[in-house]
């Protein structure tokens, strides 16, 4: 069996929804069926063999070749399998995505993992806004899983993010962990402005200290090792990152905060 | 069965059913996790007293630990699994929570059968607790005075068995003393087994029940040396002091290799250092469904 690839045929002018492309909803779909699946594409449904060359029958692996930002919804609530996509892709990448692995090798729009609830993400790119959010009105955003961005994201990474881990192997945008709820994000790099905004809990993890300081709404709790760090390391041995390759370390500044909310969350800062 | 001049009795030992659970214990140091270790494990000899049987399995090298850093497996059993978690939640409350620099992890992952760890004790940390989410399993630290202690929130639970055991009959207290002390010595080095006795050995075994209705328990008559003429003994004239081996194991076959290894070593040391025979607590099949014969063991 060879990747079931969906090759772009041309950039299309309006949106397109991926979500029918997916191990879950194409098990047991014949080609002429795949071929069949209507995709909607700005205010109108298309046949995916009108928009894409599709080649392959293993639906457990699918590559987007050609990708551009416009493919909307990829990997949207799978639960199994693997996606690759070769270029760019869209808004809300792996939104609601439970297990499998993701790869983008290019850059992703607005929203990629939002609510996602296991699985792993990789992007060798940058992300964009709201990498690990929740849609707008909802308290949750990530519940669990992985994702690692090699490049940088955008702002408010990790918005309302309740479980799960965001690797940032470059920076962060500006309110990096905004509203988060728990979990963890990992920045090599540096960080925006405003990181930790409204943070109720979690861990915010630096490799080095932020130029502009940390927000006054954050309390400095002192320098501390902290037994978690090493198993913490540990565990991402298993992923395709550079934090997997970094020097364990347990000893960290630590600051508290939002102090304007309840204060639970904390920026942890390698020194 | 005579081994160097030991004879091996035709005899079974009966074990019975418990629910059982390996805990790692970790420290700033090898002698901080002993500590805590030695703490956790203490009073827990015997189910019919302590709540619990509980001993140390072995001391683990830093690159063993979830940390990385020194500790020490304990195994600690008792008869039902409620038992087992009040147990587990009350000694590692009170003596490993409180013990400098110490963490607690479970020795027993991806048991379908879990009991609280670390769950319940997060409470001490008054609402700072922080829970972690690491490879699938949640942890907990909680803010302590040196710090913060780190625990796994659940461990497993394995049907277990507990129980085992073997009589060393000798000409002289020193002579069985020395016989269990070379015995222990090679059991500890078998994985999935305690001793939960003093240095791994009991000198008051015990029969089941009692003259006195109070007590489900009583002194094993029959191998009391100075009762010979007072009671139907099972001692021959030579026998002047009889100790026992007890061995907890997460499954049969574990303590198969303890007693194995165990009698071997009391039969090197064989008759010429005054050991005699090498019995077992059979108690009529009225202890246990588990029976370990003797003869079978050091065929």
């Amino acid at each position: 069996m060879s990747a079931l690839t969906f090759t772009l045929k041309t950039s299309p002018a309006q949106r397109v929804d991926c979500s029918p492309l997916t191990a879950d909803k194409l098990a047991d779909k014949t080609a002429a069926d795949i071929a069949a699946i209507t995709l909607v594409v700005g205010n109108q449904k298309v046949r995916t063999d009108e928009i894409f060359d599709i080649q392959g029958d293993d639906v457990a692996n699918i590559h987007f070749v050609k990708a551009t930002d416009k493919l909307d919804h990829i990997g949207h609530a799978m639960t199994t399998g693997k996606i690759t996509v070769d270029g760019d892709a869209g808004a809300y990448l792996g939104q609601f995505m439970a297990a499998g692995d993701i790869v983008v090798n290019g850059n992703t729009a607005i929203y990629t993992a939002c609510e996602m609830k296991g699985g792993t993400i990789k992007i060798n790119g940058n992300a964009g806004d709201f990498l690990g959010g929740a849609r707008i009105g909802y308290k949750n955003g990530m519940t669990g899983g992985t994702v690692i961005v090699t490049g940088n994201t955008g702002a408010r990474t990790g918005d309302h993010m309740r479980r799960g881990y965001i690797f940032i192997e470059g920076n962060a945008g500006d309110y990096c962990g905004s509203r988060m709820v728990s979990g963890t994000i990992a920045v090599l790099g540096s960080v925006g402005k405003h990181f930790g905004y409204a943070m109720k809990r979690g861990t915010l993890l630096l490799t080095s200290a932020p130029e502009q300081g940390i927000s006054a709404n954050f309390n400095d709790c002192g320098s501390h090792t902290l037994a978690f760090l090493p198993l913490m390391f540990a565990s991402f041995k298993k992923f395709d990152t550079k934090f997997a390759e970094i020097e364990p370390f347990s000893r960290v500044q630590r600051y508290a905060g939002d102090i304007s909310g309840i204060g639970m969350g904390e920026i942890l800062i390698k020194i | 069965m005579i081994i160097n001049g030991v004879t091996i009795d035709e005899t079974f030992a009966e074990a019975f059913p418990m629910k059982g659970t390996r805990l790692i214990i970790t420290a700033l140091n090898a002698k901080w996790a002993m500590i805590s270790a030695q703490a956790f494990t203490g009073f827990a000899t015997s189910v019919i007293a302590c709540g619990c049987e509980a001993g140390i399995e072995r001391e683990l090298d830093p690159s063993e630990t979830p940390d990385g850093r020194p500790g020490v497996s304990v195994l600690i059993f008792a008869m039902g699994g409620k038992g087992l978690a009040k147990q587990v939640e009350t000694r590692a409350g009170q003596c490993i929570l409180t013990s400098p620099t110490s963490a607690l992890f479970s020795g027993l992952d991806n048991s379908e059968k879990e009991i609280a760890l670390g769950q319940n004790l997060r409470y001490f940390g008054d609402g700072f607790q922080i829970s972690k989410m690491i490879d699938g399993k949640r942890y907990w630290r909680i803010p302590v005075m040196d710090g913060e202690f780190l625990t796994q929130e659940k461990t497993g639970v394995h049907d277990s068995v507990g129980g085992g055991n073997f009589l060393v009959l000798a000409e002289s207290q020193a002579q069985a003393l020395a016989a269990c002390e070379a015995a222990i010595e090679e059991m500890r080095k078998i994985p999935n087994v305690i001793m939960p006795f003093p240095g791994g050995v009991v000198r008051s075994g015990s029969k089941v029940g009692s003259k006195f209705k109070a007590l489900n328990a009583s002194t094993n008559d029959a191998f009391c040396p100075t009762l010979k003429g007072q009671t139907k003994s099972d001692l021959s004239p030579e026998v002047e002091s009889v100790m026992e081996i007890v061995i907890d194991g997460l499954t049969k076959e574990d303590i198969d290799k303890a007693m194995r290894v165990g009698i071997q070593a009391i039969c090197d040391l064989g008759a010429e250092n005054g050991i005699r025979r090498i019995s077992a607590g059979n108690y009529g099949g009225k202890l246990g469904p588990y029976h370990f014969h003797l003869q079978e063991i050091m065929a």
